[in-house]
């Protein structure tokens, strides 16, 4: 099979794959016993409110006229509205999700490169004491709870140090990044198209990320800010994974250093750092490949302990809150818009996969 | 020729990477911000957020009112430092008077005021914001649930700066309702009515990117530049001053800006406070915390009257709470000095009635129950066939989300008290906050440890939501006495001080055999600056008011 065929073919696979979930995330708020209007409403749950809810929420509708509604509204990117306060829970999520796809992003860095460098170090010095200290390393990194790990950096780099903020997402005395860039799709093009079926008529090119939309601004106070203010809760995180990544890559990178072709490499002359780096780790690197994409999959729907701790604006803490509030359609809606980035990302790492190694396709 | 080669890239790799630092610099210092000098500026950190949103007839939160009452002004306040309802001062009327019979009230209000638009104010916006705020039957919102729409019959507008209500009944305690931060006056441009009459989803709500339109206040101190919601929870706030506001020629509010900067954890607040992120701390941080502060010389730790109270509850509905000895003999056996000096190291008072201390009327009736006494708790129990071989056991919830201060070590040391008794056994349920309301709506819950923060200055709100009969339907305890409900009924139409305070009294006296609710501890209220912060006033009322505050330089 060719690479284009088989990306178009798991492209495919993934339609009825996020087809099955939305359909099983619809059922179930609808379908298992409990009413979630009655649940919210609580000693305000008068016929007349109730009814009131039911109807502004779309529930008085036939079940499979919900349905398509259903569809058809995540299609367009409305999840429905949140039971608390009737807003938009498509919003409220996609609000969010630049902070955790900033943290997931930094956080991803700092544990892979960390944890594949030092993988690899511990690998080329096996049983040696190199070797030992890493891997008592990568335990304790993975061991430690995350929040008291981040409270040591808060104490240390923060309050003793004084390097660091403590908490938040950036300085509440200077407004926050934002790009000054716009793209107007109210053209005789796209008027007919994009702006009718989605209601848009200008896209503002802000990421939502306050490092890329400091440099797009042109900014260099505030990327240094935001870089700042990352510092601690991405740290933390990274150092956290990088204890998987610390163990998978020492492990396949043993196994993978012993090959011939590797013995090959290094009789041909060629320089220790190319033949680990260029040859061995390319082929023992699909394993962590994998493991890299979940646990990214796993960031995007947000770090809840780590959020908390340093009061980062995150999905995780999103989803505990509307927990808490009984909140069904925004519960409904992160959990589809979480199944979704797992579907994402797991065809993006199997796209890559194949790429990397042809054997995958056939 | 390949060491050259490497040599060679090397020094490029520099060069780039110097380029690239100085770059860096030289871009940091030139788009360094000029904004606002510090003294014009406080940030103050919060764990506490808007819970739904900041109109006066929906919102029911502390720190909603909070803001409602920044952004916006009502008919009369309360004076920094109040101790209670004579110290009720002029705000937009600057006179009033009640008829001889208690049923009119009648306002004279101030002139020249202006909304933050530049729209005079006068007695039309008054009648239109109560007969709104009333309309609107919003279910969830204070006006339904303090019952205004039971308390006033009527608004009318005498002349262009004079209004009048006209209650269903006297209500001694209507100035303290007016008082309130819920009934500070709305601007009709932005509350406008959306159909052909009021209705609770007229409400305002947030918008995203306009702060205006997210508030219909306009009369207060300040008004809003901004305010960050990210996926329903409050980032930012930014309160800037009113520059039409109408005490503004006396240097109110006294500090242009206000940052409010929203933490998910008291700890995190510690941590920003003590490294100077935050000019000011407050609520909700713990006792370790506050503690913590106390002994950083760098800040200053403020202490003021709280009147946020937790008592136990018990269903009576079922037994065995349906028997009042029973209740008692647990209310006996509660050790009140032990609970405030192990869970909250002091930083509480022990509570022996609804009444909070400070407050008029407050009379300590559950002291003579005992503090414990586990005597009389055995005895009492003696007489259902319960002893130290067969024991009373009862559940008993509480809160596990937070919205309450240390709720789960308030339960176990609760449950320890109890059975130190030797003849009951307590089995701890916790609950969230949202379940815990669903299970009080249901009546499953033998006991749970609730709280209360007042609607409005006056004991009538500790004792008529929860002794009353009707009063009492949230609670679901099923408790009823019509010698009660004819006390308070008294008590609420009586506008002579002395003839209240014997009647709260005899209340009082028969909520301690009654066992209604078991009142255990009253919280104090603190808050944490740095050095240079002054103008903090923790009174009964816990108005925070944000525009008296000020940094010294």
């Amino acid at each position: 099979m060719t690479l284009r065929t088989y990306v178009v073919a798991r492209i495919l696979l993934t339609i009825p794959m996020i087809l099955i979930l939305l359909t099983m995330v619809f059922l179930i708020i609808r379908v298992l016993p409990g009413d979630p209007v009655l649940l919210h409403l609580e000693k305000h749950a008068t016929p007349a409110a109730v009814e009131q809810m039911r109807h502004q929420l779309g529930l008085d509708k036939p079940l499979w006229q919900q349905y398509f509604d259903y569809l058809l509204g995540i299609f367009r990117g409305d999840l429905g509205l949140s039971m608390q306060d009737y807003s938009s829970v498509g919003q409220q999520i996609f609000s969010a999700f630049p902070a955790t796809l900033e943290l997931a992003i930094y956080s991803m860095m700092i544990a892979a490169s960390l944890g594949i460098f030092l993988g690899v170090q511990a690998s080329k010095a096996y049983n040696k004491p190199q070797d030992h200290v890493i891997r008592i390393f990568g335990i304790v990194t993975y061991a430690i709870p995350v929040f008291f790990l981040g409270m040591v950096l808060q104490l240390t780099l923060g309050l003793g140090l004084h390097w660091l903020p403590v908490g938040q997402r950036f300085n509440p005395t200077i407004a926050i990044p934002q790009s000054p860039w716009y793209v107007d799709l109210n053209t005789p093009f796209s008027t007919s198209l994009i702006s009718s079926l989605f209601k848009i008529r200008s896209v503002h090119l802000s990421t939502g990320l306050y490092t890329f939309d400091s440099l797009l601004e042109g900014n260099i106070f505030k990327f240094i800010e935001s870089l700042r203010y990352l510092c601690l809760p991405s740290l933390t995180l990274g150092l956290v994974l990088s204890g998987v990544f610390i163990r998978l890559t020492r492990s396949n990178m043993f196994e993978t250093l012993r090959l011939d072709f590797v013995t090959a490499a290094r009789a041909r002359g060629l320089r220790e750092t190319r033949v680990t780096y260029s040859y061995a780790l390319r082929n023992a690197f699909l394993p962590v490949l994998t493991m890299v994409g979940l646990q990214f999959a796993a960031l995007l729907g947000g770090a809840v302990l780590t959020e908390t701790t340093f009061s980062w604006p995150g999905l995780g803490r999103y989803i505990v809150d509307r927990i808490n509030f009984r909140d069904y359609t925004a519960i409904q809606g992160a959990v589809i818009v979480f199944g979704l980035f797992v579907s994402m990302v797991s065809l993006a790492v199997d796209l890559l996969y194949a790429y990397l190694d042809p054997r995958i396709r056939l | 020729m390949k060491n050259i080669r490497a040599i060679g890239r090397m020094i490029i790799i520099g060069i780039i990477i110097v380029i690239i630092v100085i770059a860096g610099v030289v871009g940091y210092y030139l788009t360094l911000p000029t904004g606002p000098s510090a003294k014009d500026t406080l940030v103050m950190g919060t764990t506490d957020s808007v819970e739904t949103n900041l109109d006066p007839a929906h919102a029911y939160d502390y720190f909603g009112w909070e803001i409602i009452r920044s952004l916006g002004a009502g008919l009369v306040d309360y004076l920094p430092g109040a101790t209670g309802p004579s110290d009720i001062i002029p705000d937009l009327a600057t006179d009033w008077n009640v008829s001889s019979d208690g049923l009119q009230w009648t306002f004279t209000l101030r002139q020249g005021v202006k909304y933050d638009d530049g729209t005079i104010f006068n007695a039309t916006h008054v009648k239109y914001t109560f007969d709104r705020n009333i309309r609107m039957q919003d279910p969830n919102g204070a006006f339904v649930g303090i019952g205004f729409g039971d308390i006033i019959q009527n608004i009318t507008v005498v002349d262009t700066y004079t209004v009048r209500f006209y209650l269903t009944t006297p209500y001694p305690f209507f100035l303290t309702l007016i008082a309130g931060q819920e009934c500070v006056m709305v601007d009709p441009k932005y509350a406008p009515m959306h159909g052909s009459s009021w209705n609770a989803t007229d409400s305002i709500y947030y918008t995203e990117g306009d702060p205006r339109a997210s508030n219909p206040m306009g009369l207060g101190p300040y008004t809003l530049a901004n305010w960050t919601r990210t996926a329903g929870k409050d980032q930012a706030m930014k309160l800037v001053a009113n520059p039409n506001y109408w005490n503004a020629s006396a240097g109110i509010p006294k500090t242009k800006n206000i940052i409010i900067q929203f933490y998910q954890s008291s700890a995190t607040l510690t941590l920003a406070m003590e490294n100077g992120e935050v000019d000011i701390a407050f609520r909700q941080l713990t006792v370790t915390d506050i503690k913590t502060m106390q002994s950083n010389t760098n800040l200053q730790v403020w202490q003021g009257t709280g009147n946020f109270i937790q008592y136990l509850c018990m269903q009576e509905r079922y037994s065995p709470f349906n028997e009042t000895k029973i209740r008692q003999a647990v209310g006996a056996a509660i050790n009140r000095t032990m609970l405030v000096s192990t869970v909250f190291q002091g930083q509480a008072q022990n509570l022996y009635t609804m009444i909070p201390i400070g407050m008029a009327y407050h009379k300590n009736v559950f002291q003579d129950l005992g503090d414990p006494n586990y005597t009389r708790t055995q005895e009492l129990l003696a007489s259902y066939g319960f002893n130290a071989t067969n024991k009373l056991t009862f559940d008993l919830y509480y809160e596990t989300t937070g919205h309450y201060p240390q709720s789960p070590q308030v339960a176990q040391v609760l449950k320890a008290s109890i059975e130190a008794s030797g003849v009951i056994t307590v089995n701890l349920q916790s609950l969230e906050w949202a379940a815990m309301g669903s299970a009080r709506n249901a009546g499953t819950m033998q006991a749970f440890i609730y709280g209360w923060y007042p609607d409005y200055i006056d004991p009538d709100d500790y004792i008529q939501p929860f002794m009353q009969t009707s009063g009492g339907t949230w609670l679901n305890l099923n408790y009823s006495n019509p010698e009660m409900d004819q006390l308070i009924g008294w008590a609420r139409g009586n506008t002579t001080d002395s003839v209240r305070n014997t009647l709260y009294e005899q209340i009082q006296d028969l909520s301690a055999i009654d066992c209604p609710q078991i009142p255990i501890y009253q919280g104090t209220a603190y808050a944490v600056t740095s050095l240079k912060v002054k103008g903090v006033y923790l009174d009964i009322t816990q108005n925070w008011r944000p525009w008296l505050l000020y940094a010294e330089q």
